[in-house]
């Protein structure tokens, strides 16, 4: 208890003596946690999206003419052959008319007049959902653009490829990030914990003559550390919730969001982050202060 | 530095030479023995070797040659934690003070009591008594840079008799003070030494231990001369 009230007590003194430099710190642990997981935040969302459009993921192969009836499992046997598929739908001329109609919904009368003919066979193929890799279904759709009677494979190729180059992107930038975070709070904890304990070397001194241990110097400097990093993680996280509900409500409604189903981070990752912050600051200042116990 | 061992010296100074750098004789081959409870005064001419003597108890400057053993420890190989236990149970009243000049007299004497993680109520009645003992009541939250002298001087001796310690080095105690403040002063001092502790004092002021029965130690160009008051 004793403990305790004296560890207040100099944090209370240490926080009138640097507060610049503390409040200096407090915004910049808030601002690298705020950064990382502002990107994490993006990069997971991505990937979720990204799944869903894999489990979305069909193939189209147009055809120069229909498969005809008995010549179907032969053809389904081809594809088989080569990946799995849950699902291979052939589409007629009339098929694809009638959804064509549908999709232009009460537009539909610009059809009137013109018949099915000029629209071409295909089949959708469906592949299994662990065909994730881009490479896999770059294999795949080259395979199947080479099957007999095959004009053209479509799968919205530019697009998924974009996509994935985008989350790579994301990738390294989260891990850039996430260096920078590691990188900050130990500089910057380390730096401020220096001041105040620079400008308590003489006290530090006579502390000494007085018998103080270790742990009586070392106690409220670690503590000062770990409030530092407490203080600014819990501010950065909510600066990302803040931010993440003003984009929810900003780009609310139909659109782009909605593909994304944007969601914010779980409650682990947020753990993690944390507890990673907290350690990361009072190791930190468990740096800055080894130099000094070897008074 | 409780009385494990009675009948055993509480130190004992064997041969002990300290010479500063260059080659500044500041004592020369003196041997000392200090009994449990004692109450003993180092005289001497100015530049003599008292501040070193109690510097070394308290160490804060160690010995060049010889043995310094205190309850029974060879103070040259102690380890760090044994060193700030050891300095927990002895007071220091030091010729420089040694304050915190920003921290207020109750901030300053309580760190002595701080450090030991003492029971803050008992830490404030106990402030309270050496305060009013020493007629400082009026200063306690006073910043110790704004004081005089001779009110630093009794702060710093407050300080030291705080945690009422088995060993008090005071070096020059009164060197700043009045006929009054000398007398609480060395009231002060008698309280702690019914107490059983054991007190060794630097001073120049013959009043504070003439017909007191105590042992006088004088040192002389580094070296000791015993006498009797
Ligand atoms: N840190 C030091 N470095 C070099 N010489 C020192 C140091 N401290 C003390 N001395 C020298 O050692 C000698 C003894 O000094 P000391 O301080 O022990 O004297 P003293 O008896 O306490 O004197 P005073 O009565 O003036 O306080 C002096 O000659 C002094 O100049
Ligand atoms: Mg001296």
């Amino acid at each position: 208890m004793q403990y305790i009230s004296f560890v207040i007590g100099q944090l209370v003194r240490n926080a009138k003596h640097g507060w610049t430099a503390q409040i200096m710190t407090l915004f910049t642990i808030m601002l690298s946690v705020l950064i990382f997981s502002f990107f994490l935040l993006i990069y997971t969302n991505m990937q979720k999206a990204s799944s869903r459009l894999g489990n979305e993921l069909r193939l189209i192969v147009y055809l120069e003419d229909a498969v005809p009836v008995n010549f179907r499992t032969e053809f389904q046997k081809k594809i088989t052959d080569f990946e799995e598929v849950e699902d291979i739908i052939f589409v007629s001329q009339e098929d694809a008319f009638g959804r064509l109609k549908k999709q232009l919904g009460k537009d539909n009368d610009v059809l009137d007049g013109l018949d099915a003919s000029f629209l071409p066979y295909s089949v959708e193929i469906y592949p299994n959902k662990n065909l994730k890799s881009l490479a896999r279904i770059k294999a795949f759709s080259d395979y199947l653009g080479g099957l007999p009677g095959a004009t053209k494979v479509q799968y919205g190729q530019e697009w998924i490829e974009r996509f994935g180059y985008f989350i790579s992107l994301l990738r390294i930038i989260v891990i850039l990030s996430g260096a920078l975070l590691i990188l900050t709070s130990v500089f910057m904890v380390s730096y401020t914990i220096r001041l105040t304990l620079e400008s308590r070397q003489e006290e530090l001194e006579i502390l000494r003559f007085l018998g103080a241990t270790d742990s009586y110097i070392r106690g409220p400097v670690i503590i000062e550390g770990f409030l530092l990093g407490l203080l600014g993680t819990i501010s950065g996280l909510a600066a990302l919730l803040f931010l993440y509900q003003w984009v929810k409500i900003r780009f609310s409604g139909p659109g782009f969001m909605n593909l994304f189903e944007f969601s914010f981070l779980p409650g682990s990752t947020l753990l993690i982050i944390f507890t990673m912050s907290l350690l990361l600051c009072t190791s930190g200042s468990m740096i800055s202060i080894r130099k000094y116990l070897k008074l | 530095m409780n009385d494990t061992h009675p009948s055993s010296p509480l130190i004992d100074i064997v041969k002990v030479s300290k010479v500063y750098p260059p080659n500044i004789m500041a004592l020369d081959n003196i041997s000392l023995t200090i009994n449990r409870g004692e109450m003993l005064f180092l005289t001497g001419a100015s530049g003599a070797g008292k501040s070193t003597l109690l510097k070394m108890l308290c160490f804060l400057e160690y010995p060049t040659k010889g043995l310094i053993e205190q309850d029974g420890k060879d103070v040259s190989r102690l380890s760090a934690i044994n060193l700030q236990f050891m300095r927990q149970q002895i007071g220091v009243a030091y010729q420089d003070f040694k304050l915190l000049p920003k921290h207020t007299v109750y901030q300053n004497i309580a760190l002595a009591m701080e450090v030991r993680y003492e029971n803050p109520v008992k830490i404030k009645k106990r402030v309270m008594a050496l305060l009013n003992d020493l007629a400082l009541s009026d200063k306690i939250h006073t910043p110790t840079n704004k004081l005089s002298r001779g009110e630093q001087q009794r702060v710093c001796l407050a300080r030291a008799c705080a945690n009422k310690p088995a060993l008090l080095l005071a070096d020059e105690p009164t060197g700043n003070l009045d006929a009054d403040s000398t007398a609480k002063v060395m009231k002060l001092l008698a309280k702690l030494h019914e107490a059983g502790t054991t007190l060794l004092i630097a001073t120049h002021d013959e009043k504070i231990y003439q017909n007191t029965g105590h042992r006088i130690i004088n040192i002389a160009n580094g070296k000791l001369q015993e006498s009797q008051s």
